[in-house]
């Protein structure tokens, strides 16, 4: 192959952190602290640093609740890379065969339909999530699956993304 | 984990309004402390509540539910519903779930009892 028409290679991302939680109640804190300071060297403005929390907070209480039934012995396994533009941080439970309302995102939440009794008062997790990432992606090989969730950070000292 | 650290209290800020405090999480484990000041609110005979956020830690989706479900209850027995301490990123939550059209917001306290004493009807300020 000729080097000249070889595409610029992109260095792979960086992964900044790998843990796994028990799928028990309240384990979504953890997480939520954990990937708040593996990206703590990232100078993430703080209102994308709480964006990000919540939303990992959220793909980790459905993955202890929905994907490992808050099974103790199941755990939620979680990791954080950089690529010197994006976060991306991905949450992977034992509940692959069902896509527990993720894949096809399922009924919008809307106040008035849930105060009128329409709606029941929770379903609030998905619709948080879009609209604190700039992309999620639920992923399932049949045995796990992984919610994938992305945000834009430029690189400490750089431009500020809007 | 797996209990609520939300901490409730309720006091009558003047002849009817109770203000609920709010100390550390709101989730779904929150639901019965939070329904129980509720019910003390309401034999304190409050007429209009608030919900006083300016020490809370960390609320969720399942927190979110659970102040449907007060909203739910309150309305039932017409009682506006007001809130302030918000931080900016619960705030930010408040108006995309559009929690902030059916529970007003306000800054601090004194301008949520004075929103709260002058308008019947819920509505954004402050």
């Amino acid at each position: 192959m000729n080097p000249a028409a070889r595409p610029a290679s992109r260095p792979a991302p960086r992964r900044l952190a790998s843990f796994a939680l028990a799928s028990v109640p309240g384990g979504e804190r953890l997480a939520l602290a954990q990937v708040a300071e593996s990206v703590a060297d990232l100078s993430l403005p703080p209102e994308r640093l709480d964006k990000l929390k919540t939303a990992v907070a959220e793909a980790t209480m459905n993955a202890i609740e929905h994907g490992n039934g808050s099974r103790p012995d199941l755990a939620v396994d979680i990791e954080v890379f950089y690529s010197g533009t994006e976060i991306t941080v991905t949450v992977t439970d034992r509940g692959g065969r069902g896509d527990a309302g993720w894949a096809g995102g399922g009924e919008t939440p809307d106040l008035a339909r849930k105060l009128s009794g329409e709606q029941r008062p929770g379903g609030w997790g998905l619709f948080l999530i879009r609209h604190m990432v700039d992309g999620m992606e639920v992923t399932t090989d049949g045995e796990r699956r992984t919610v994938r969730l992305t945000v834009r950070a430029a690189a400490p000292g750089a431009k500020p993304d809007g | 984990m797996d209990k609520s650290t939300t901490s409730v209290g309720v006091r009558m800020a003047d002849g009817q309004t109770s203000v609920i405090d709010i100390k550390g999480e709101v989730t779904a484990a929150s639901e019965p402390a939070l329904m129980s000041a509720y019910e003390e609110a309401e034999r304190q005979g409050a007429r209009r509540l608030v919900l006083n956020f300016s020490e809370l830690e960390y609320m969720n989706s399942g927190g979110i539910g659970m102040l449907v479900t007060l909203l739910v209850r309150a309305n039932r027995h017409r009682q506006p519903l007001a809130a302030y301490g918000l931080s900016d990123h619960y705030r930010e939550i408040f108006e995309l779930t559009r929690l902030d059209e059916a529970i007003a917001i306000y800054g601090d306290e004194r301008s949520a009892l004075a929103g709260q004493a002058g308008h019947g009807q819920t509505g954004r300020s402050g």
